[in-house]
């Protein structure tokens, strides 16, 4: 084991490897209030990559409906269980990690799901907390919740699915930090498939061999951004790069919306993966809840995404969620506009940060009719 | 000579099983040790490879008992395999060197499944047998094993064919794969690790995998594959054998002779039991005499 430091949760921690971090991190933000469960994304994924044999079942790409919606079934709360309490009452994490609580004879806490708990994709979709008394009538907050989870590898710093392999087959690419699983490397122990606590690495029974989310990496070597972000109708993602919070750039969006805005939060951090796909909690849901599943600082991080409008910058980050096809390496927002730049600083994207409102006359004199739409 | 260098082995792991709060060094191996006749292939006239478990030519090979232990000294591991012995029987033909491994399995695990793994059983042997190298898969550097792994994957492969998803689950909607509408070299990249030809996804020719190590997390498949077998479940007792030919071209291979001794060891894993890879139950070397002449 080695000492290596996970910012995510504020101290050093212990790892199978040294720390090597990639010259760039891949990573994705996803706005959890613009998310309606469509599953563009999830046919994007399939119908890109897992449209051959023994991947039938596999979803690189899900979206669950959080609480009781999970791919596979209980993926979260089984490790939580298993995991148990632990302190985060501060932002420097006194919990223990995966790795940490790794029973003896294993490098990390983990468990093989059942073949059955992949049977139920849509489990738990659309369902709220509870039921909704005789009677009752909206108030907020909401006496019932519900949110939608987009979720994909979290292509993590420390991931647990490459710790995990007995013969090195899983590697981070130091060009752009993705997490490959070597299909040629690859013997089907499924010692990955264990570790993952996001269960994001899935058993080929036709290959034999355990296969995951590949970041889209033929896209991301040409700068184009992920199928699941560039299909996505509700714009709700931005992949891109990101740095450690001590080398943060201001200018790169991803940047600027986690550590400058801190708006998005990783996903289960306290597993202490340092995952590097990042989430804007949910608005309407108890923080309780969402404190358990990104984290330390997501009330802040709701009140900041609330005022939004405040900041331009961070209002112009947001703009450019879905509107480039390229990665956003850096941005800036002029006047009006947020402009987006590729890599060489071209650019690439220019989003008004308010649209020019138009509005028609309530009667239409010529048709003698009302309208009903005059926005 | 080889003797010694047995001793050696047995004392060095005797020491790592006391670390590891064990007292499991093969007892079969230090008898055979003692005795090095006690484990030997007896010569047959059969010609060919010898694969069939159940050929009458094993009732003229002495049978010996191998105690297996757990494989604890590397993450990760179970403490408590399921298979505690094997048999293991040898004959050979001049051409061919063939081993009879035989221990109790009550389930037949030979279909791989997200949750379910499958049996399987290896030989090891040293390529050089003056030099014999640690029989924890060899060491680095120079410490070369060649290891002869049996699947009964493989064996499921050999008699009922390749296996389907429809095989898997009798149930399961298809409505187009990409070779369906692409064309093969264009679907290829949809067919994972079949695609780059990974030698664990089918057993193609043989249910036997012919392998090298040279220590933890080097088993690499040789490009020459000259390993044979068969295996067949019967009873609550798998009987499998493993073949190879005495002597190839290839340097990476073990050069076994008549009149001879070389070291075999064994690692077994219960798929039932979630066997796999480094959680496996496995034995220290046991020397192998190659009897010479008629018996």
């Amino acid at each position: 084991m080695a000492k290596v430091y996970n910012w995510q949760l504020g101290r050093e921690m212990d790892y199978f490897y040294e720390v090597v971090r990639p010259k760039r991190q891949f990573a994705m933000i996803f706005d959890t209030n613009k998310c309606i469960g469509c599953q563009t994304c999830t046919v994007a994924c399939k119908t890109t990559w897992t449209a051959g044999r023994g991947q039938e079942y596999m979803l690189w790409n899900n979206v669950e409906t959080k609480p009781y919606g999970y791919y596979p079934l209980g993926w979260d709360v089984n490790i939580l269980d298993k995991l148990g309490v632990q302190d985060m009452t501060s932002p420097v994490y006194q919990g223990k990690t995966l790795f940490d609580a790794a029973p003896d004879g294993e490098r990390v806490l983990g468990y093989l799901p059942d073949e059955r708990d992949y049977a139920y994709p849509n489990i738990g979709e659309d369902d709220a907390t509870g039921l909704m008394s005789q009677g009752a009538f909206y108030a907020a907050p909401h006496m019932q919740w519900m949110y939608y989870l987009p979720r994909i590898c979290n292509h993590c710093t420390y991931a647990a699915c490459l710790g995990s392999c007995p013969r090195q087959s899983i590697y981070k690419r130091p060009e752009d930090g993705i997490v490959l699983l070597d299909q040629d490397r690859c013997r089907g122990y499924r010692e990955c498939v264990k570790a993952c606590p996001y269960k994001k690495v899935f058993f080929n029974p036709i290959t034999r061999v355990s296969e995951k989310c590949i970041g889209c990496y033929p896209a991301v070597e040409n700068n184009r951004q992920t199928q699941c972000t560039i299909t996505c109708i509700g714009k709700i993602r931005m992949q891109g790069f990101i740095t450690t919070p001590d080398k943060a750039r201001e200018d790169s969006p991803m940047d600027y919306i986690i550590h400058i805005a801190k708006v998005a939060k990783p996903l289960y951090p306290q597993f202490g993966l340092e995952p590097n796909t990042y989430y804007i909690p949910p608005v309407h849901v108890p923080p309780k809840y969402l404190y358990q599943m990104f984290g330390w600082g997501v009330e802040e991080a709701i009140n900041k995404y609330r005022t939004a409008l405040e900041d331009k910058k961070l209002l112009g980050a947001l703009l450019l969620f879905g509107a480039s096809l390229d990665i956003v390496h850096s941005f800036k927002v002029e006047g009006n506009y947020s402009i987006g730049y590729d890599e060489k600083g071209s650019e690439i994207v220019r989003v008004p940060l308010r649209e020019p409102t138009h509005v028609r006359i309530a009667h239409d004199q010529q048709h003698q009719v009302y309208r009903t739409n005059i926005t | 000579m080889i003797q010694k260098k047995v001793r050696k082995f047995c004392q060095g792991l005797s020491s790592l099983a006391i670390l590891y709060g064990l007292s499991a060094c093969p007892v079969q191996a230090e008898e055979a040790a003692a005795d090095p006749a006690a484990f030997t292939a007896t010569q047959v006239s059969e010609p060919g490879p010898i694969l069939d478990p159940t050929s009458p030519v094993w009732e003229r090979a002495t049978p010996v008992r191998v105690e297996m232990m757990a494989q604890v000294t590397e993450l990760p591991h179970d403490p408590d395999p399921a298979v505690k012995e094997l048999e293991v029987r040898a004959v050979h033909n001049g051409q061919y060197l063939s081993l009879l491994l035989r221990w109790a399995d009550p389930t037949k695990d030979d279909v791989l499944r997200p949750d379910a793994f499958g049996d399987q059983v290896a030989v090891q042997l040293p390529i050089d047998a003056e030099n014999v190298p640690s029989p924890m898969m060899g060491h680095k550097p120079g410490g070369k094993v060649n290891i002869l792994q049996w699947r009964a994957a493989f064996q499921h492969d050999q008699d009922k064919g390749e296996p389907t998803i429809h095989a898997l689950y009798p149930n399961a909607v298809i409505d187009i794969y990409p070779d369906y509408v692409l064309r093969a070299t264009d679907s290829r990249v949809y067919s994972g690790a079949l695609g780059v030809d990974n030698p664990v996804s089918r057993g193609r020719v043989s249910p036997v995998l012919d392998q090298m190590a040279e220590g933890w997390g080097t088993l690499t498949v040789k490009p020459d594959q000259q390993g044979d077998g068969k295996g067949i479940w019967q009873d609550g007792m798998w009987n499998v054998v493993i073949n190879l030919p005495l002597a190839t071209i290839s340097h990476n291979a073990p050069r076994l002779l008549p009149g001879k001794e070389t070291m075999t060891a064994f690692a077994v894993w219960d798929g039932g039991h979630g066997e796999v890879g480094s959680r496996k139950s496995w034995s220290n070397w046991l020397p192998l005499k190659l009897q010479r002449g008629q018996p």
